[in-house]
């Protein structure tokens, strides 16, 4: 587990991490510089959100006007979706100040008035909410209707040398989606022991970012599709965090997603220990 | 044992200790061991981090 996505890129760029979550437009640029990686599924839709002060004079999305937002990368889809939002309501892109922050740290600087805002993914912004310091201004999904930002990715050596390990890693993805989109029982199942086991952080956090509303992160579709993609690279063309047009194909490689087209969800009753 | 030998001795000791402790907690060994593996024996390194 890395607390922030340079570390990550960095670790894939030196073959310490075959593969990594990251958020889509770092995937993008890292590409478009040469850096032998491909796309192969998402992580997940939407699950993203725009956070301000609860009591603060942020009532609307014109009020950000001048403030600080913070971002996780200047390469997130989290910078993207603050750009379009501006440009949507006729706003010039520098109207606010965006600040890189690791995503662990967006809540506390809220709290403590160092940021008037934060877009950061799940589960930082339910994490405001609990906290009782922060109100979602809109979700993601309000201003991009098919929002996503994490993506999975494979360096190309291991899906030259190792294909079959990555449909593997693939097709768990899709299965374990299919098997959370079950129902909120399954859900709250995955938020306990995500929390306790990979994120370390408080189950009941999780749950209410799986959970309120049921769909704030949502696990289907997740194959990789040319739209989506083709609004993001030019979205970076207009902030200028991609200095070249850059075709699909040479970011994404679909096989394994048309691999586990037909995957069905994982069989597992939650507490049985046993999936099939 | 002279008094200086006996110091020298502890604080020898309490090196050992807690370099021994340091790699045994905080290194990542998994990593270290999987990447002198044979290629086809290898496991993925997924990274992530703690968000959607």
């Amino acid at each position: 587990m890395f607390q922030g996505f340079p570390e990550i890129k960095e670790a894939l760029m030196s073959n310490r991490m075959q593969a990594a979550f990251m958020v889509a437009p770092m995937a993008i640029a890292l590409r478009a510089q040469g850096v032998p990686i491909k796309i192969v599924y998402l992580g997940h839709r939407y699950g993203s959100a725009v956070v301000v002060q609860k009591d603060g004079p942020v009532k609307t999305f014109p009020d950000l006007r001048g403030k600080t937002i913070a971002i996780p990368s200047r390469f997130s889809d989290e910078r993207l979706i603050v750009h379009k939002a501006l440009r949507d309501n006729g706003m010039e892109p520098d109207a606010v100040k965006l600040v890189e922050m690791a995503p662990p740290d967006v809540a506390g600087a809220l709290a403590a008035g160092a940021i008037d805002g934060f877009s950061m993914g799940e589960p930082y912004p339910s994490q405001a909410e609990i906290g009782g310091f922060g109100r979602v201004l809109f979700h993601a999904k309000e201003y991009w209707p098919d929002y996503i930002s994490c993506v999975l990715v494979v360096r190309q050596d291991v899906i030259d040398t190792k294909p079959e390990a990555v449909q593997v890693l693939v097709d768990g993805i899709a299965r374990s989606g299919l098997w959370l989109e079950e129902g909120k029982r399954n859900r709250l199942h995955a938020a306990d022991f995500v929390g306790r086991y990979y994120f370390n952080q408080d189950p009941k956090l999780l749950s209410w970012a799986l959970t309120n509303p049921i769909d704030r992160v949502m696990y289907t579709p997740l194959s990789p599709r040319r739209a989506d993609f083709e609004l993001i690279t030019s979205l970076m063309l207009d902030t200028e965090t991609l200095d070249r047009p850059i075709a699909f194909e040479e970011y994404v490689d679909v096989q394994f997603a048309e691999g586990a087209k037909y995957t069905t969800a994982w069989k597992y009753e939650p507490g049985s220990g046993r999936a099939e | 044992m002279t008094k200086q030998k006996k110091i020298g001795a502890i604080v020898v000791a309490w090196i050992a200790l807690v370099t021994g402790l340091h790699f045994y907690m905080n290194a990542d060994w998994s990593v270290f061991m999987n990447e002198r593996l044979p290629l086809d024996k290898r496991k993925l390194n997924v990274a992530y981090i703690p968000v959607t």
